[in-house]
């Protein structure tokens, strides 16, 4: 058989087809969709949609405007609109690696409908990589949306690379130009893609390069696609609900002078520039790059099989080296029928891949080698970094597939036609992974975060402050209270962000919102909760700001206001040292004693015990409360060993109200190991309800709340507590 | 010839206009602390009108 000619004139694009694959996939997504938020970023990204406001830093304002428009479209709950969003981003994306593998295809076979079965399958199967799937359903992050951009800047650069001198090539590469500056302003990941289409330029049309003005107009319009940066410092200073990094110097309202300030400039900077967190050089290894490499290897095995009980561990092995050689084959067969966009498509693939893995410079994987314990590792599975890697694996792991079934149907000595029905079969391997990833990719039914959200805040008396230490113990409750309106009464703080100069000038900022006993729990409906007046620090911003990052004592100091006396052992807390965080913690006791009750979240640990406060702990529901005297057991009041002492009947009652078990027994699985500390909560709280409502001879009680412990502990895979 | 020799010059004119409108009455609502118009502006401007001024340009 003759291998045609790579130059060959490509015909239309199928264009159509494409669009009712998108559909499909977009179909498939619905029906998988989180009909709420969900754990990490995922609360903090709907919040920073519905509130118009800042997520954490770049502050991502093209996701913020495009989410806001999102949660516009009156269908389903907002939460609901901007997951829909992800699934949008991810279904355009599949509709376009449809158009790219069936261009790569066109010398491939000269029957139309072989090449779109193949491009059928290599969108389905980019989909269907558990990552991509997964981060798809709920909007978690932003790298679906970045995921489009890449798309649909890979599409512009096929249709250049088929015609760099036509009329609009020109055009195609400013287009290109100011697509990744907006990309960029959605993550910065949106530059990843720069690199392949600079590969596809020197290797297709080099002179272009020579061409200053068609540069100049290039980078000229990159500009213009970062303009979206603007967002940042004008909305920060209106100061909404969500207002990460504070990028502008206007304390209190808008104006000229205060916008076009050094403040505004060095703050902007800093969110963009992500100071907040401090990476380490390069050159500073956090893991070595074998081991770095090894959690991609460890994701990519996922892609094919979740496999999330890990019951096949060998299965998912082998259908990952199976994937894997499908895919290097495919690059092949992309180089090898489609050279042109090969020199972008192989580029971008090695800029996602390997160069990112270098690039993001990773401690060890959360789940990745638990043999090793004495290394640093990430606080989550950071698979979703590595989402465009294995989305356009997926399309060389189906050109792979297409080559294999092309060897297949010439082997056969029958008519074109019926020797490639025959074989099509083949195909059916790259729909594994919509069989196989069906149960741990969907989110559908996914309720846990919401509930626990709503239990964690009605934990809480009524403008009660909640100290909180992470991304689970406060992203949700932001949810909570700015999109559904929920328990807005109560203050969070989270010590993490306390460490930043802006959490604690928020805090003070933020106006005291009036409780509503009506949607409030059952159990606060009979007190009297009068409203505070005053913020919930006495400090000025200016002396706020001047709390230093840490004091440099390592020996254990007294805290003394009024009748609390606490001693605050710095060896016990995360740092060795007190923080900042911790400092204004201690001021929050302060400042509310007697005015809000000063709650910790149980998620903390050992905080309250580090922080010298055990003796004034009292175990509410989800929260230990901070009583201004040293606890006095009562019948009421039992002690609870590393914990303080627990409030019986406040705990009976909010456990009765609380809907985060009855969300997580129905989904019946915990898949993200990182926050399995959640579900373990519940069941540590419904173990101690358990023996007090047996010391006061409620049996039938105590046996309704360990049975629903257990089922708990079924559901989160976490039995072991129960069979050790 | 006349007629289609200027008419894309004019909407590409037009366009312009618009998409330049649009994200000038985006930025001033979103200064004046709209939250609705302004990103609805501000989105179509920037992931619609502005490519599509670049390729009729």
């Amino acid at each position: 058989m003759v291998k045609p000619p790579v130059h060959m004139p490509a015909p239309r694009p199928s264009y159509g087809i494409a669009a009712v694959v998108g559909a499909a996939v977009l179909a498939l997504y619905l029906a998988t969709l989180a009909p709420t938020t969900a754990m990490w970023d995922a609360s903090e990204y709907i919040t920073a949609a519905y509130t118009l406001g800042i997520p954490h830093p770049p502050g991502n304002p093209f996701f913020v405007l495009l989410g806001r428009v999102a949660t516009l479209v009156p269908i389903g709950s907002v939460a609901m609109r901007v997951n829909a969003l992800a699934a949008v981003c991810s279904a355009f994306s599949a509709a376009i690696w449809f158009l790219v593998a069936e261009r790569v295809l066109i010398s491939w076979s000269e029957l139309r409908w072989p090449r779109i079965a193949a491009a059928c399958i290599a969108a389905l199967l980019g989909a269907c990589a558990f990552t991509v799937w997964n981060q798809s359903v709920v909007n978690e992050k932003v790298y679906t949306v970045s995921l489009a951009f890449f798309a649909i800047v890979s599409w512009l650069t096929v249709l250049w690379c088929d015609d760099p001198d036509g009329p609009f090539a020109d055009k195609l590469i400013v287009v290109i130009g100011y697509l990744i500056g907006l990309g960029y302003t959605n993550h910065p990941a949106g530059l990843l893609v720069g690199p392949a289409v600079a590969t596809a330029v020197i290797v297709r049309r080099p002179r272009m390069l020579m061409r200053w003005r068609l540069i100049l107009a290039t980078t000229l319009a990159l500009g213009a696609g970062l303009t979206p940066f603007a967002f940042e410092p004008i909305r920060a200073a209106w100061h909404p609900a969500l207002n990460e990094g504070e990028p502008t110097g206007c304390a209190d309202r808008i104006g000229v002078g205060c916008t076009f300030s050094k403040t505004t400039v060095t703050r902007l900077m800093a969110n963009i520039n992500r100071d907040q967190y401090g990476k380490p050089d390069l050159s500073v290894r956090q893991a070595p790059f074998g081991a770095q490499m090894g959690m991609w290897w460890l994701y990519f095995k996922w892609q094919w099989l979740r496999d999330a009980g890990e019951s096949s561990p060998r299965t998912q092995s082998i259908l990952a080296m199976g994937f894997l050689l499908l895919g290097v084959l495919g690059g092949f067969t992309h180089w090898r029928y489609d050279g042109l966009s090969f020199w972008f498509f192989g580029p971008l693939v090695v800029t996602v891949t390997v160069a990112l893995v270098y690039y993001m410079n990773f401690k060890y994987g959360h789940s990745q080698s638990p043999e090793l314990t004495d290394v640093a590792r990430e606080v989550r599975d950071r698979d979703y970094f590595y989402l465009w890697s294995f989305s356009t694996w997926s399309v060389w792991a189906a050109l792979g597939l297409a080559s294999l079934w092309k060897m297949a149907a010439e082997r056969l000595e029958l008519p074109e036609t019926r020797r490639w029905a025959v074989t099509f079969p083949i195909m059916f391997i790259g729909l594994i992974p919509l069989a196989t990833n069906w149960r741990d990719a969907s989110r559908a039914g996914e309720t846990a975060t919401r509930e626990w959200a709503h239990d964690l805040l009605n934990s809480v008396e009524p403008y009660g402050v909640l100290v909180t230490l992470g991304d689970n113990d406060t992203f949700p409750l932001w949810y909570a209270q700015e999109v559904e309106g929920v328990r807005q009464d109560v203050t969070v703080a989270v010590t993490s962000l306390l460490g930043t100069d802006w959490f604690a000038r928020g805090l003070r900022r933020r106006a005291q919102v009036p409780y509503d006993a009506k949607l409030g729990p059952k159990v606060y409906r009979d007190g009297t909760w009068p409203m505070p007046t005053q913020p919930v620090f006495s400090l000025s911003s200016a002396e706020l700001d001047a709390v230093p990052d840490y004091i440099d004592v390592r020996t254990p100091q007294v805290f003394q206001h009024e009748t609390l006396r606490a001693i605050v052992d710095p060896r016990q807390l995360e740092y060795g040292v007190v923080t900042r965080g911790d400092l204004l913690v201690l001021q929050l006791l302060k400042d509310n004693f007697g005015k809000r009750p000063v709650y910790v979240a149980r998620t903390s640990g050992n905080y309250v015990r580090a922080m010298g406060l055990e003796p004034y702990a009292v175990v509410q529901g989800l929260a230990v409360k901070i009583a201004g005297a040293p606890v006095v057991a009562s019948s009421n009041l039992l002690p609870m060993p590393g914990s303080g002492h627990i409030d019986a009947a406040r705990s009976r009652a909010l456990w009765g109200s609380f809907g985060g078990p009855a969300a997580i027994i129905h989904r019946g699985d915990w898949v993200d190991r990182a926050s399995i500390g959640i579900p373990l909560l519940y069941i540590a709280t419904a173990v101690s309800l358990k023996e007090v409502l047996t010391s006061v001879a409620a049996t039938q009680e105590a046996a309704q709340v360990e049975l629903t412990a257990r089922q708990l502990a079924t559901a989160a895979r976490l039995t072991e507590i129960f069979n050790p | 010839m006349r007629f289609p020799d200027v008419a894309p010059a004019r909407r590409a004119l037009l366009l312009r206009v618009i998409a330049a409108a649009a994200l000038a009455i985006g930025y001033a609502d979103l200064i004046r602390g709209g939250t609705t118009l302004a990103p609805l502006l501000l989105v179509a401007g920037y992931a619609i009108l502005v490519p599509a001024v670049i390729l009729a340009w």
